[in-house]
């Protein structure tokens, strides 16, 4: 076996495990670029392919001499099921073990690798909303596979901005991945600062960058994305691939990098004589002067700008808690101060003093923290007002659009747990951060004042236990993010089960057997990964016990006492205090981690507060002659992203008093269209008019007194039948409202009602859904809106009341302008205008018998059976 | 929470558990008496001969090395019983759901089924070496060491036992106002939080009717009342948050007094008194552990409490008797009384119902009237409260749960398919049939047609809960299943989302063209299905208001005529035109 030097036995030591590949076919790709294709049995057994991950090969000594070479490959593509994998590897002047191996490469050569550290990319797991606004990627040759497997990630929808540094002519001919909004910038390489340079000096906020490129390009890029863009850290992943002049096994850290900057800087001389390059053909902006313009904002840190109210108070009660620590460490300082005292002889009073001090300092400590508990508790319930209040203005102000776009258990998120994290952030997590960091702290000083040597050796039994914690780390890697798909994998098999237990009932055996199958394979899977740690872990809690630190200061205590190096008292402190820092020590990883999600949870709010609101335009003209029930479109276009339409030069015009019917088949943007007649979203160009009003420049009151909706979704509020129905007109009578209920044929079922209509209705209210529809049919009917947009998917939501709905729906559309979302193109046989879309656009307008015999768009649906798949396209298009 | 937590160890795991128990108190006691070593050591340190500490120094390195030895097994054998933990505690769970009442499952408790056995595995695994055993020390060391001290100064060791009990006093009096106070303030909070949550949840409706100003909806209120309330709640939290390192610090500043007063007495040398200092220090650490550990058993009582409630739920009656009935049965219900919730909302009461053999019923009526528990009932997924069920003259409540399973075969209105083949899972109704019989029935469910689509036939996986397949292609194979399980009695809930016409021909050939001579009921909301039935029964509050054939019932020109009409005008609706009166 040839050494692996420093490295390779670091490696091992973690455990890391050695693979053995088999060269089956190679490819040039583009000149001095070649793909490399392996198979091995056990690499997928360890690992799971994903975007960035890459691997240690171990590489021949070009010179035969008997050493091995680790060199880092991205998987550029990969089949588990085949076992294959490839890598695409720079053929690079000067060639090291690397280049030379993978330029003789062939089918049937082997080479061993492993996978220990891999990173991978990974997209934000959350809401798209959360999505960066776009990636900058920046790298070079050497990381176009990895930056190729982050483009194919990315969703279609998000730009990229592709920077890659070409050191050779060929360079671009290498292949790229496609992605519909990807701008691709080559910039030649002239000197370390050219690449940084030619990175656009624009307002980058809330994007994602990740750079691999060489590495002193990469100091360069690292200054100007973070000092002059405002990069912050979380949103900028950097890892050099390669060095300039140096190789890159045997170089690793930064500062040895610096500290041989003369090499190469000297290599490069020439091109840094012209650092603007004259030549680039691409767009290359010469570096901005840092200004504030470039200085772009972040969602990530949205969360330290929702608490900057509160820095100042924070930092009092930080430094007030800090100072109770410090007094609750005082009795073990006293201790030792009490044992001097009887070894001096002293006299009593002075003995009693200590005491004194001590009862003194145990009442202000307690007095102090009590002081600072009510005074964070106060603190937080003004802050956590407010932002409850700001949260509340917030929600009724964002379009309509935002609710559909997350689930009600989202929303709750953000009201419930996230304002409580905040609670716990501002009450707890601080304070306890605070001390968590001070005790061990104040601890050390004092244990190194009293004496060094016997404090250095605390470190042994953390030394340790650090090593053993990584070893662990490393070894779990892939199994850490297997175990969050097993629960995952569990909760959704679980609600399976549960809610399959009718049917595992009657008919047990099979249909109960995959669960059982995946259970067993789950708790397999816990045995499999925990197992082999219960020795690393036993370890880890025997280092850092009392017991391990007590043995450790007694054995080098009594060597130094006995060989008259160290005053018997200064062991004193080690004793008392010592055989707890480790405990402390590691406590302050826990204690700072109460403080990332209350972070989180600030972010969440803050981004929601920053959401873009709904804004009333200044009136252009106040005063129309067109009736109040006149609704035009005009020309309007709308996306939910940039650059994938939705809809397209929508014109429509809906006659007062008149029933048109949007009609398509799913996805063809019919429910987004009635949507924006309620406002739910802004158009992007072109507008809507209701009585000859631009609906923007309705306030939210003028605009709902024009406009009502009836929808599928059925949303009642806490509180009695009549408040319900009498939600848009709180002083109606009982009479109208009764009038209302009768005419949406409901009268009767609300008398039946245990209070009639004092009978309150909780969220869970007993009525069926039919029921519920029409409630809010008596709503609209009461609201007596002139302009009404309706789903014609109402009617059939519940088979039992479908009569009843549609008569109550009849009503309701008498006399008034009416848009209508069919799904049965049966029910709209009678209406004054149907407009059929295709993919967002109009793709006819008529009557039914005009579009019958037109042979169109229309006909084809008709022809198709007239539904679209009525429930399943419901819930699609109203996300 | 002891004893689930016994429950859930494996039987087989007894002596283990025994042995763990007295390896943690020889673990504690050796640990107490590296604490007691260490009055000769520090005693000779501080002496005129400091080298006479040496052998005290060996005997604290034998017993620190002892110590770990025994660590190291406590910890092998708690890992041990952590993984049988897991083992038996996850199968235990999923067994008990499958004999838990089905009426048991709202929505809080399915959450919190579904939580004991998807997100508890890891903690199972934990749960002895991380909480029971450091907890039991923490509680076993104090009182090892003041034991301990007792034969070295008497009134000290008596003083260090006295405060066990008021250091463990005031560390559960701590938690207990701390968790009290929480309480009040989560309470406070919901009701507000729920306001909030209802206002976005809301928030089209309150626009729509101009009502989100919060000045003039609900939730202005709920905030100004919330905020009244967490001032007062604020003051609870303080004393819980500060009662233990006050009672500890307190026990501190005793102790060490009561060894300077034995001191200065004389009753102790200086250097023993200092020696003891130590050892009292160290008879406080324990606790300092316990407090530590509070999160985590905050937690894990809430782990033990999940499953506890989830194994202590109510079970399915089951009877003995083992009979088979293969031929269509005459079922009777009789003075059937069954409700959800409490007793007094009762949906069904006083409920008399019989259906000849053979005979296929219709159930109709407004929803919420009772039919879908009428058939949960015959199902036997829910088990009446009062009155009997009687299958051919046999009492369902006296036939053993697997018995009672092979007198029904159901099509459930949401069919839930397992992750295998369509062949598997239309077996699932029987899997002695034989190749034809399958296909039979397939083809009457009209399955044949998905088969013949997908390039793998018989054998294409449905996937996980049957997402492959489309809603009516699950639906068909739930009735292939159905139709091909043997059983006297075919309950059929027809699902209340549109049907596509295909599954409208299934389901009425599963009533009319399936052979098996059986009884067979169906919840029908379409014409239809009501069509193929010879009986129809009208239900209207949980009451039976019309029963007779259908030329009988529209001849009567009552509630079911006009149910009849008001489906056949609904199938002919269409928007816009003039209302019907
Ligand atoms: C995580 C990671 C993933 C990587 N993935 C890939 C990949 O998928 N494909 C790939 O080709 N490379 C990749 N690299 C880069 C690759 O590991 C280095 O280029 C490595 O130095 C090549 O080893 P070598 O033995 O050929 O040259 P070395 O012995 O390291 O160096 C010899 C000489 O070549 C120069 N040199 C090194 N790399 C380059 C280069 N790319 N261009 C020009 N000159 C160079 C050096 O400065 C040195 O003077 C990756 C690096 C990392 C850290």
């Amino acid at each position: 076996m040839p050494k692996r030097g420093f490295q390779g036995a670091v490696l091992r030591s973690f455990g890391a495990q050695d693979h053995e590949a088999t060269v089956t076919d190679t490819e040039m790709l583009a000149p001095g670029f070649r793909r490399i294709w392996f198979t091995s049995a056990t690499l997928f057994d360890e690992i799971e392919p994903a975007p960035t991950a890459w691997l240690r090969f171990w590489f021949p000594d070009p010179d035969g001499k008997d050493v091995e070479h680790q060199r880092a490959y991205t998987i550029s593509e990969a089949d588990v099921e085949a076992n294959t994998f490839a890598v695409d590897v720079v053929l690079h002047e000067p060639a090291g073990a690397g280049t030379t191996w993978a330029a003789n490469a062939q089918p049937g050569m082997t080479i061993s690798l492993t996978s220990m550290g891999s990173s991978r990319f990974e997209l934000p797991a959350e809401l798209p909303a959360e999505l960066p606004a776009g990636y900058l990627l920046i790298g070079d040759s050497s990381s176009v596979a990895a930056l190729n497997s982050i483009v194919r990630t990315i969703p279609a929808e998000i730009p990229i901005e592709l920077y890659l540094e070409q050191h050779r002519d060929e360079d671009k001919l290498i292949p790229l991945a496609d992605h519909p909004r990807l701008s691709i910038h080559w910039v030649p390489r002239h000197g370390e600062e050219s690449f940084a340079a030619a990175i656009e000096a624009r307002n980058w906020s809330n994007w994602y960058a990740w750079a691999n490129p060489e590495s002193a390009s990469l100091k360069h890029i690292r200054n100007r994305l973070r000092d002059e863009f405002g990069f912050p850290k979380s949103e900028f992943h950097q890892q050099a691939y390669w060095v300039h002049g140096r190789s890159m096994g045997k170089l690793r850290s930064n500062r040895d990098i610096a500290d041989d900057a003369a090499d190469y800087t000297a290599e490069t001389a020439p091109a840094e004589s012209d650092p603007i390059p004259t030549s680039a053909t691409d767009r290359v902006s010469a570096p901005a002067p840092t200004n504030s313009k470039n200085q772009g904002a972040w969602r990530a840190q949205a969360g330290s700008r929702l608490m900057a109210p509160l820095r100042r108070s924070l930092i009092i009660a930080g430094i007030v808690q800090g100072i109770v620590t410090l007094i609750q460490l005082a009795p073990f300082f006293l201790l030792v101060q009490l044992a001097r005292l009887l070894l001096d002889d002293a006299p009593e009073s002075q003995l009693w003093r200590v005491g004194w001090w001590a009862v003194g300092l145990l009442g202000l400590g307690t007095l102090l923290s009590s002081a600072l508990m009510f005074w964070l508790h106060t603190v937080d319930a003004r802050f956590e007002q407010s932002i409850r209040q700001r949260l509340l203005g917030k929600l009724a102000r964002l379009p309509l659009g935002w609710f559909d776009a997350r689930t009600s258990g989202q929303v709750k998120q953000l009201v419930q747990d996230d304002t409580l994290s905040l609670h716990y952030l501002v009450t707890h997590a601080v304070p306890d951060a605070v001390a968590a960091v001070v005790a061990p702290v104040a601890v050390l000083v004092y244990l190194f004042v009293v004496d060094w040597r016997l404090a250095l050796l605390l470190f042994i039994p953390i030394l340790v236990y650090v090593l053993t914690m990584s070893k662990l780390v490393v070894q779990s890697g892939s199994k850490t993010s297997h175990a969050l798909k097993w629960a995952e994998r569990m909760n959704s098999e679980a609600g399976g089960y549960l809610e399959g237990q009718p049917v595992v009932r009657v008919f047990g055996g099979a249909t109960a057997s995959t669960f059982r199958a995946r259970l067993g394979e789950y708790i397999t899977f816990l045995n499999e990964w925990q197992r082999p740690f219960i020795r690393q872990k036993t370890i880890m809690d025997l280092a850092t016990r009392p017991a391990t630190f007590l043995l450790l200061i007694v054995v080098f205590g009594t060597l130094l006492i006995t060989t008259d190096r160290m005053n018997p008292v200064d062991l004193l402190p080690f004793l008392l205090l010592g055989t707890t820092f480790g405990a402390r020590l590691l406590g302050i990883g826990y204690g700072l981690s109460g403080l990332r999600a209350g972070f989180l949870a600030a972010r969440r709010i803050q981004v929601t507060l920053d959401e873009p609101e709904l804004e009333t335009a200044t009136a252009t003209a106040t005063d129309t002659e067109a009736a109040s029930g006149l609704v035009e479109f005009e020309n309007v276009d709308f996306s939910y992203r940039p650059n994938v339409p939705v809809l397209q030069a929508i014109s429509i015009r809906l006659k007062p008093g008149t029933v048109t019917a949007l009609v398509g088949s799913s996805g063809s943007g019919k429910s987004t269209l009635a949507a924006l007649l309620a406002r739910f979203h802004d158009v992007d160009s072109g507008r809507i008019r209701i009585g000859g009003r631009d609906i923007r420049e309705l306030t939210a009151e003028e605009l709902y007194a024009r406009v009502g909706f009836v929808f599928q979704q059925t949303q009642l509020v806490h509180g009695t039948v009549h408040d319900n129905i009498a939600l848009a007109v709180p002083d109606a009578t009982r009479e109208s409202v009764e009038n209302a209920a009768r005419e949406a044929q409901i009268h009767e079922r609300i008398l039946r009602l245990p209070q009639g209509y004092e009978t309150v209705l909780g969220p869970d209210a007993a009525l069926s859904g039919g029921e519920r529809q029409r409630l809010t049919i008596a709503r609209a009917l009461l609201a007596d809106t002139p302009v009404l947009v309706l789903d014609e998917a109402t009617a059939f939501a519940d088979p039992e009341s479908e009569y009843l709905v549609q008569q109550a729906l009849n009503r309701l559309t008498v006399g008034r302008t009416v848009l209508v979302i069919a799904h049965r193109l049966h029910t709209i046989t009678g209406v004054d205008q149907i407009v059929v879309l295709d993919h967002g656009r109009i793709a006819e307008v008529g009557i039914h018998e005009e579009l019958l015999l037109t042979n169109g768009r229309y006909r084809q649906l008709w022809d198709a059976g007239g539904t679209v798949n009525p429930t399943a396209t419901m819930t699609e298009e109203t996300r | 929470m002891i004893r689930t937590l016994f429950a859930l160890l494996p039987p087989d795991t007894r002596s283990k558990t025994t042995t763990h128990l007295i390896l943690t108190v020889l673990s504690a006691m050796l640990r107490a008496g590296t604490a007691v070593a260490l009055v000769p050591l520090i005693a000779a340190l501080f002496g005129q001969v400091p080298k006479d500490a040496w052998p005290w120094v060996a005997l604290l390195v034998a017993l620190t090395v002892a110590g770990w030895i025994v660590d190291w097994l406590v910890a092998r054998i708690g890992f041990d019983l952590g993984f049988g933990l897991l083992d038996t505690g996850q199968h235990a769970v999923a067994d008990q759901i499958s004999r838990t009442r089905l009426t048991w499952f709202n929505a809080q408790n399915t959450a919190t089924a579904r939580q004991a056995i998807a997100s508890t595995g890891p903690e199972l695994v934990g749960l002895m070496i991380y909480l029971v055993t450091p907890l039991l020390s923490a509680i076993l060391l104090p009182i090892a060491i003041a034991i301990a001290l007792v034969p070295i100064a008497w009134q000290l060791g008596l003083a260090a036992l006295a405060g066990v009990p008021i250091l463990l006093g005031a560390y559960v009096a701590a938690s207990r106002i701390g968790r009290a106070a929480n309480q009040g303030m989560m309470d406070a909070n919901s009701s507000l939080t729920e306001r909030i949550v209802e206002f976005a949840r809301t928030q089209h409706a309150l626009r729509a009717a101009r009502r989100v100003a919060p000045e003039h909806s609900l939730v202005g209120e709920a905030l100004a009342h919330q905020h009244g309330a967490t001032r007062r709640l604020l003051l609870m939290q303080i004393p819980g948050q500060l009662l233990f390192s006050l009672a500890s610090q307190l026990v501190l500043i005793i102790l060490a007094g009561t060894t300077v007063v034995l001191a200065s007495s004389g009753k102790l040398s200086v250097p023993e008194a200092i020696a003891l200092i130590v050892v009292i220090v160290r008879y406080l650490e324990p606790f300092t552990v316990l407090a530590e550990l509070s999160t985590g058993v905050e937690i894990s009582i809430g782990t033990l409490r999940r499953m506890h409630s989830v194994l202590n739920a109510p079970q399915t009656n089951s009877g003995t008797e083992e009979a088979i009935i293969t031929n269509a049965a005459s079922i009777r219900l009789e003075d059937v009384r069954f409700g959800y919730g409490g007793d007094d909302l009762a949906v069904l009461d006083g409920f008399d119902l019989t259906l000849q053999p053979g005979t296929t019923t219709a159930i109709v009526g407004p929803s919420g009237s009772g039919k879908s528990t009428v058939l949960a009932l015959l199902a036997g997924l829910h088990d009446p409260g009062s009155g009997r069920i009687l299958i051919d003259d046999i009492d369902a409540a006296s036939l053993t749960a697997e018995a009672r399973a092979k007198m029904v075969s159901v099509v459930f209105q949401h069919p839930y398919l397992f992750d295998g083949t369509i062949r598997e899972n239309i077996l699932a109704g029987n899997p002695d049939a034989t190749d034809p019989e399958m296909k039979e029935v397939a083809r009457l469910a009209r399955v044949d047609s998905v088969t013949n689509r997908l390039p793998d036939g018989w054998d294409a996986r449905v996937g996980e809960a049957g997402t492959s397949l489309s809603g009516g292609e699950r639906q068909r194979v739930s009735i292939a299943r159905a139709l091909l399980k043997p059983a006297p009695l075919l309950l059929v809930d027809e699902a209340t989302s549109a049907l596509d016409t295909e599954n409208e021909i299934a389901i009425t050939a599963a009533l009319t063209d399936d052979s098996r001579s059986r009884t067979r009921v169906i919840v029908a909301h379409r014409l239809g299905s009501i069509r193929a039935a010879d009986r129809v029964i009208f239900l209207e509050d949980g009451r039976i208001v019309e029963d007779g054939s259908i030329d009988e019932l529209l001849a009567a020109d009552c509630r079911f005529a006009e149910f009849w009409r008001q489906q056949d005008a609904a199938t002919g609706w269409r928007l816009g035109t003039t209302p019907v009166a």
